[in-house]
This record gives structure tokens, C-alpha cells and sequence, in this order.
């Protein structure tokens, strides 16, 4: 009688822990609906969409890392580059010619911090904290070099950016357009990670680095592979950034991998490696999203704000610990 | 009880401790006279360590009864062991490689010692009463392995230890400084210091110790004062069981010559040569540490070597990596199962198909179908007893977690599988069924590389043994014909 009941207990306790993100998006949506009924407007809703932007992509990248077992603190320095040298290109290789060639550069930045892992023989989170850490601080200042510290103002480009307006404007129906480019590379991204030996090689490698390696997977190769992805998936959000704005800064990215890891942490996925999803992260970043739009609707002052966010992610890491013991 | 009996330092009566799956120490009684060197022998996974961690507290036992200087201890930590006067030294030492000496020495004791200069002042003291003038002032990181075994030392004195368990103290000296050690254990015992040698070198258990307790298989085999024994009657009582039938008749498939290893040196290994047959068994014998994991490790190319020059079937093969080697056809079932083998919190099917992703898929999408057909082969051939192939491997009892790496090989059928302690934990049913496992991969024409440390078991699976010494082969037997002493002797070196 006794273990039944404790059994359902424990099952309860599973189902919530699981689905702990759905029902935290849940009250939060009631509760800011009935307090302030400016948030249930389709004004709030495009709002909403748009703020998913720059943030989910990157978060997405950052998902194959931390399934990887590994953590990418790069992010900002890739995004702030990203943006400069593409807003830069726009005049004298035109829009998509620049756009192309920030996410390439997205692309090899990531691979670099790939290769100098493994290089250097990183094969633990800590190690590859600090090496992308300092990656982050050299491509930021290749940003502020590059314009000398000032800022990029979008209307002193003579060349049309009509891709960029419509990334920053442009409506699908009642969908923003770039949560529709979104929601594309979400569902390629979840085809290949369910799908694809490459996939399931990062959840190999994430679970137990060792072990994967001795069953024949290139876990090197793995490793540049998901920094690559991260990388290009900067890219992505530094375009979708600097097309919501008029004025692009070389420190443009700050904060970003705080954001991201706490989108894919919040979502469920595991800092332990090897376990997770694109669709959790997806979950992840509504949250982040919500919760800062909520705040901002409650009238929450900003740093009270700040003091949250840290909470939601330390409480998200320790109840990752406790799921995953 | 006896615990008037004045003599006796050490009075262990009847403890028993199981791990899940072995009976680690079955029913151990060990008396330790005040003031002797008492030797302790046995085999790798004899049960030797267990009995000193439960002597010391990391380990707590199942039953039996352990009187240590008079009182009866019914249960302790390692903190209290040392206050009460047990210190053990292990073979890894336990110091602070950025503290001094003198501050290792008195770890964790500073506000006891009222300052550091007092700490300095008795380091002193105690270095030179065991004649060492190492500086107290010196960093920890800096001293050789030498040095640190007398840090070591000095700091079980500090506890006024009267029983001191040194495991294995000579594995890393040299031959000088071996005979400083044995200078020093000479004087401790004349102050009627109690002290426990484990060795698996027998000239320094004769040379050193009064009387001799040697255990297999968890149980004390005999205790004698070493006049008494010779070393012949000691290698005899350290391996020789009753072969019952715990192991299955041994195939003869070995055919013709598969895999040539030509060189292999790395930093630990000295040019190792031999050969493998096809449908052989191959074992090799040696102590922990002797090489043998490194050699197999440097065939599979999971660590990187010097210099690797291996044929297979005549033709120069390329196994820098795993990878590598698994296309020429060698699998590798690894010794720590749990760090190197599994991927733990995944299912029992994702960890079966592990090696075999690219098999399984076409144009880079997995086939999940035959996913699953691999992972249900392999269960039934195999009889992994796991509720369903979504079970989380780390659920699983260790014979079932080891035959999901077999059965990850098992698939994909490699001409040569290296199997590193493949028994390693494991109760004896299961052990069974992995032996005949063993030996339907040589029947079916594939040859086999084991390493084992419980030498009965390579004896009656191999073919043919290699005994590896200090990173060189040793000897080549037949473990048929040829005498288990005079194989021991080799792998002892």
C-alpha cells in the first residue's frame, strides 16, 4: 500500500519535473493575462514573436553544444563581429552577398573554437568554458577594432537591405517572419538531431566522451561539428538582431550566451551532456521570452528583472542535477 | 573475549564484507603480534585491500569483529582510525602536492599544533627520528616518490600510530631506496611498531616480514612465520584453487597467423612483439600496472604510441585510432566498463548499436528499425536479463551491463576482440556465460586478446599465455602443459 503510494508520489513528481516548463509557462501566461489585459492583444502577440528572434537561434546552436557536454561562452564575441562586418559588407558586395559571408564567418569562428578544443585536448565543460570565454573576448575586440568602437547606423548604408527590413518587419499571415525562418530551422535542426548518425554521435559523445570514442565515433570531428553549428547559429541571430535596429554596436552580443544557456537549461536539456532536444530549447526560449515580457508588462523594475533571471537559471541547473543524478 | 591477549596489536576474527554480486572478504581472521612485520599476499582482487579499508573505516563490514589494541571496534572512520593509532599509507600517496611538508605532516591538525613554527619544529622531530633530512619547508610536488613515502610515514607517526599498513610501498622506488625503507621498517619495529606489508614481491616479504598471512578468493589461505613457508609453498597457496568446473573446456580453433604485432613502444612499453592466430585465445598475464592494459590500449590505438607497427594478415595495418582499428577488424571491450565502456544513463539499445551507427544508416539517417533488430538480437543471443531495451543501462546488474558491450561487439563481429578484465565484478554465473561467449567467438574463427587478473581464469581460457613484466613480455606458455609457478615467476619478474 505504502510503496504505491509512494510510487505514484515519485511518478507525480516525475510528470511535474518533466513538464516543469509547460506548466511555469501556464501560470505565468493565466496569471499576467488576468492581471494586465494589455497582454492578451495580437499588438502583444507580434511583440511576443519578435522577441523570440536573435535569441532562439543562437539558443538552438547552443543546444547541440551542451548536448554535446560541452558550453560555448563565445557567442557574444561571434554575434557583436558577425553584425559589424556584415552591416560593413552591405555597400560594397550588396545585402546577400554580406549576409552570406557573416554566416560563413559565424560558421569558421565556431569551427576555430572546435579545433583549438581539441587541439589544446579539452574534453571536459570547465576547460572548454574558459577557452571560449577568451574566444570571446578576442572576437569582440576584433569587433571594436574593426570600427574603431563606434557604432554601424543602418540609414547611412546607400545599398537597399530589402531581406533585412523584411526580417525585421515583414509578417506571414499572423507570424512574424523571422519566427517562421525560426520554426524552419527548427524543424531541420530536429531532424537531424533525432534522425542522423551525426545526431545520435552528439549524444554519444555528450554521455561519455570515452566510451564513444572507443565505439569508433570521431568524437574530434563531433566537437567541431557542434562549435560550428553554434557558431553559424550566432550568425543567424546577429542578422536577425541588426535587422530589428537601426544602430549596431561592436558590443552588440552581450549577454546572449547567458540567455541561450538558460533557454536550453530551462528547457530541459541537460548541462550534463548527452540528453536533450531542439524542441525543449524551444520551450526554453518561450520562457525567457514570456517571462521577460510579463515582467515587463507587471511593471517589474529592471534590475528586480536581472535578479530573477539569475534565480530561474540556478534553480534550473539544480533541478537539472537532481533529475539527472 | 580474548581481548586480554596483550600480544596482539590486531585481532581481526570472522569479518565478512560483500559488494553487490561478490563476496569480497568471506569470514577473515587475522592476528597481528605487537611490534612484528606482518605480511599480507594474494593475488589482484584477493580481498587484501578490502580488508585494510575496512581496517581503516572507508569501508564499514558485513560481520565479524575487529579488536584493535585491546578494544573492540565496532565501527570507525579513517580519522578516528589514525587517532586511535592505524595509519595505512597507499600506494597513491595522500598529500597536498602544493603544501610543504611540514604542513602535510599536520593536515588538518594546525590550530592543535598552535602554529606554524610548532608545526615546523616537530616535523623536525620526527623526520629525524626516522633519519630523513628532508627540509620541512619544501613543497610536496617537488619531493621524489621516495620522499614522499617518508612524508608519508612521518605523518603516520605523528598520530603515535602503532600499526602502520603500508600497500604496495615498493611499487615506485628504486633499489637504494627500497633499502632505506626497509632500514626504517627495521627501526619502527625495534620501537614496537606494528607493521602490515602488502606486496606482490615475494623476495621483499622474505627479506622483511616475521610472519605471512596469504588470502585468495577473499578468504585467509594460511598464516605462518615465514621460516616456515618457501617460496614455491607461497606462489602454490597464492594461486592454487581447486579447478572445479568453473570455467568451459577451452576450444582449439587456432589456425594460421591473423595479426603480426611487429613494435610497439611507447613511454611504459619496451618493444613488444607477437603474434595472434586465427580462432586463438590469447592471454595475457601480469600484475596491475605491469603494461598489459597498455599494450592492448596501443593496439586499439586508444593511446597514442611511440612507435606501432602491426600486420594483419601480412599487410601493414593502421590502427592509430579506434576507428581506425575497428576497420581493420578489432574491437576493444574496455577495462573500466562503467567510465570507458557505457554510456550509462542511456537505454540498453542505444548502448548495443553504439558501434554500429554507420551500419545502420543510410545517407546519414539512422534506420531506427534495424536499430532495434540489432539491439533484440543481442539481448536474446546474449541473454541480457533487462526489462525492456528502453531500460536505462545503469540499472542493470554488472554481468548484464558487461554483456551489452559484448553484444555491441557481437554485432558487429570483429576478426580480433581484446576483452580487458571482462569479468571484472561480476558473479559467478554470469562469468560462466561470458566464458562461453569467449570461446563461441574463437569457435567461430575470430581471435581473442584477454587480459585478466585472476590468473585461474586466463589459465583455463587461453590458448596461449604471455606474461608481461614492467612493460616487456616475459615469458610465452602454454597453459596446458606448462607449470602455473613457473608462469607466476614470470609475471612476477
Amino acid at each position: 500500500m505504502t510503496k504505491q503510494l509512494h510510487l505514484r508520489r515519485t511518478q507525480i513528481t516525475g510528470f511535474v519535473m518533466e513538464y516543469l516548463v509547460f506548466v511555469t509557462i501556464l501560470v505565468l501566461v493565466i496569471v499576467t493575462a488576468i492581471v494586465q489585459p494589455n497582454f492578451s492583444t495580437a499588438q502583444n502577440f507580434t511583440n511576443l514573436m519578435r522577441q523570440f528572434g536573435p535569441l532562439s537561434f543562437v539558443a538552438l546552436g547552443m543546444t547541440f553544444i551542451i548536448i554535446g557536454g560541452f558550453i560555448d561562452l563565445s557567442v557574444p564575441g561571434i554575434i557583436s563581429l558577425v553584425a559589424i562586418i556584415t552591416l560593413s559588407l552591405v555597400d560594397t558586395i550588396g545585402e546577400v552577398g554580406a549576409m552570406l559571408v557573416g554566416l560563413a564567418l559565424g560558421a569558421v569562428m565556431g569551427c576555430l573554437n572546435g579545433v583549438i578544443l581539441v587541439v589544446s585536448g579539452a574534453s571536459t565543460q570547465a576547460k572548454a568554458l574558459f577557452i571560449t570565454f577568451g574566444m570571446s573576448q578576442l572576437y569582440g575586440a576584433a569587433a571594436l577594432l574593426y570600427t574603431s568602437g563606434t557604432s554601424m547606423n543602418r540609414t547611412f548604408i546607400n545599398h537597399p537591405m530589402p531581406v533585412t527590413s523584411a526580417l525585421g518587419q515583414g509578417m506571414v499571415g499572423f507570424l512574424s517572419l523571422s519566427f517562421v525562418v525560426f520554426l524552419c530551422f527548427l524543424f531541420v535542426l530536429y531532424i537531424f538531431q533525432s534522425r542522423t548518425a551525426l545526431g545520435r554521435s552528439i549524444n554519444y559523445t555528450g554521455g561519455n566522451i570515452v566510451a564513444a570514442e572507443l565505439s569508433g565515433i570521431p568524437t574530434k570531428r563531433i566537437m567541431v561539428l557542434i562549435y560550428a553549428i553554434c557558431g553559424f547559429m550566432a550568425a543567424v541571430s546577429a542578422i536577425v538582431l541588426f535587422s530589428r535596429v537601426t544602430v549596431t554596436t561592436p558590443t552588440v552580443g552581450a549577454n546572449f550566451e547567458r540567455d541561450a544557456i538558460m533557454a536550453v537549461v530551462v528547457g530541459g536539456t541537460s548541462l550534463l551532456g548527452g540528453k536533450g532536444s531542439v524542441l525543449r530549447t524551444m520551450m526554453g526560449v518561450s520562457l525567457v521570452v514570456l517571462m521577460s515580457n510579463c515582467m515587463n508588462l507587471l511593471g517589474v523594475q529592471t534590475h528586480l528583472q536581472e535578479v530573477l533571471r539569475g534565480l530561474i537559471l540556478v534553480t534550473a541547473i539544480w533541478l537539472d542535477h537532481r533529475r539527472h543524478r | 573475549m580474548e581481548n586480554a591477549d596483550n600480544n596482539l596489536i590486531l585481532s581481526v576474527k570472522g569479518v565478512s564484507k560483500s559488494f553487490p554480486g561478490v563476496k569480497a572478504l568471506d569470514s577473515v581472521s587475522i592476528d597481528c603480534r605487537r611490534g612484528s612485520v606482518h605480511g599480507v599476499v594474494g593475488e589482484n582482487g584477493a580481498g587484501k585491500s578490502t580488508l585494510m579499508k575496512i581496517l581503516s573505516g572507508v569501508y564499514t563490514k558485513d560481520s565479524g569483529t575487529v579488536v584493535f589494541d585491546g578494544n573492540v571496534i565496532e565501527q570507525t572512520t579513517p580519522i578516528q582510525s589514525l587517532k586511535r593509532g592505524l595509519s595505512i599509507i597507499y600506494q597513491e600517496f595522500n598529500l597536498v602536492n602544493t603544501l610543504t611538508v611540514g604542513e602535510n605532516i599536520f593536515l588538518g591538525r594546525f590550530s592543535e599544533m598552535k602554529g606554524m613554527r610548532n608545526i615546523h619544529k616537530k616535523a623536525r622531530e620526527l623526520l629525524d627520528s626516522i633519519g630523513s633530512a628532508i627540509s620541512t619547508h619544501r613543497v610536496v610536488g617537488e619531493l621524489s616518490a621516495a620522499e614522499k613515502q617518508m612524508v608519508e610515514i612521518t605523518k603516520a607517526l605523528s598520530f603515535n600510530s602503532k600499526l602502520i599498513i603500508m600497500d604496495e610501498p615498493s611499487s615506485s622506488l628504486t633499489a637504494d631506496e627500497l633499502k632505506r625503507l626497509f632500514a626504517i621498517i627495521g627501526d619502527l619495529r625495534k620501537k614496537g611498531v606494528t607493521i602490515i606489508y602488502i606486496s606482490h614481491k615475494l623476495d621483499e616479504i622474505f627479506e622483511l616480514c616475521d610472519i605471512v598471512t596469504i588470502i585468495r578468493d577473499g578468504k585467509v589461505i594460511d598464516t605462518k612465520p615465514i621460516g616456515d613457508l618457501t617460496r614455491g609453498e607461497m606462489i602454490a597457496k597464492m594461486v592454487g584453487r581447486e579447478i572445479e568446473n568453473e570455467f568451459p573446456p577451452r576450444p582449439h580453433c587456432a589456425g594460421d597467423t591473423l595479426m603480426e604485432v611487429k613494435t610497439i613502444r611507447t613511454r611504459k612499453l619496451k618493444d613488444i612483439s607477437f603474434e595472434l592466430k586465427k580462432g586463438e585465445i590469447l592471454g595475457l598475464v601480469g600484475l596491475v600496472g605491469a603494461g598489459r592494459t597498455e599494450i592492448i590500449r596501443a593496439i586499439y590505438g586508444a593511446d597514442k604510441a611511440k612507435e606501432l607497427r602491426i600486420l594483419i594478415n601480412g599487410r601493414l595495418a593502421d590502427t592509430k585510432k579506434p576507428r581506425k582499428a575497428m576497420v581493420e577488424g578489432i574491437g576493444l571491450v574496455p577495462e573500466d566498463r562503467k567510465l570507458e565502456g557505457l554510456v550509462l544513463p542511456f537505454s540498453v539499445q542505444a548502448n548495443i548499436a553504439m558501434a554500429s551507427l554507420p551500419r545502420i544508416s543510410r545517407f546519414g539517417f539512422i534506420n531506427r528499425s534495424k536499430e532495434k533488430d540489432i539491439s533484440d538480437r543481442q539481448i536474446k543471443n546474449l541473454a541480457v536479463k533487462t526489462p525492456s531495451p528502453h531500460t536505462k543501462v545503469v540499472n542493470l546488474s554488472g554481468g548484464n551491463q558487461q554483456k551489452c558491450i559484448m553484444g555491441r561487439w557481437f554485432e558487429i563481429n570483429p576478426d580480433i576482440l581484446i576483452l580487458d578484465e571482462p569479468t571484472r565484478g561480476i558473479d559467478v554465473g554470469t562469468k560462466y556465460e561470458i566464458y562461453l561467449l569467449i570461446k563461441e567467438i574463437a569457435e567461430r574463427g575470430g581471435s581473442v586478446i584477454m587480459i585478466s587478473s585472476e590468473l585461474p581464469e586466463v589459465l583455463a581460457m587461453s590458448n596461449r599465455v604471455l606474461t608481461i613484466c614492467e612493460g616487456r613480455i616475459t615469458g610465452e606458455f602454454n597453459p596446458e602443459s606448462d607449470s602455473v609457478y613457473d608462469i607466476m615467476n614470470a609475471a612476477i619478474g
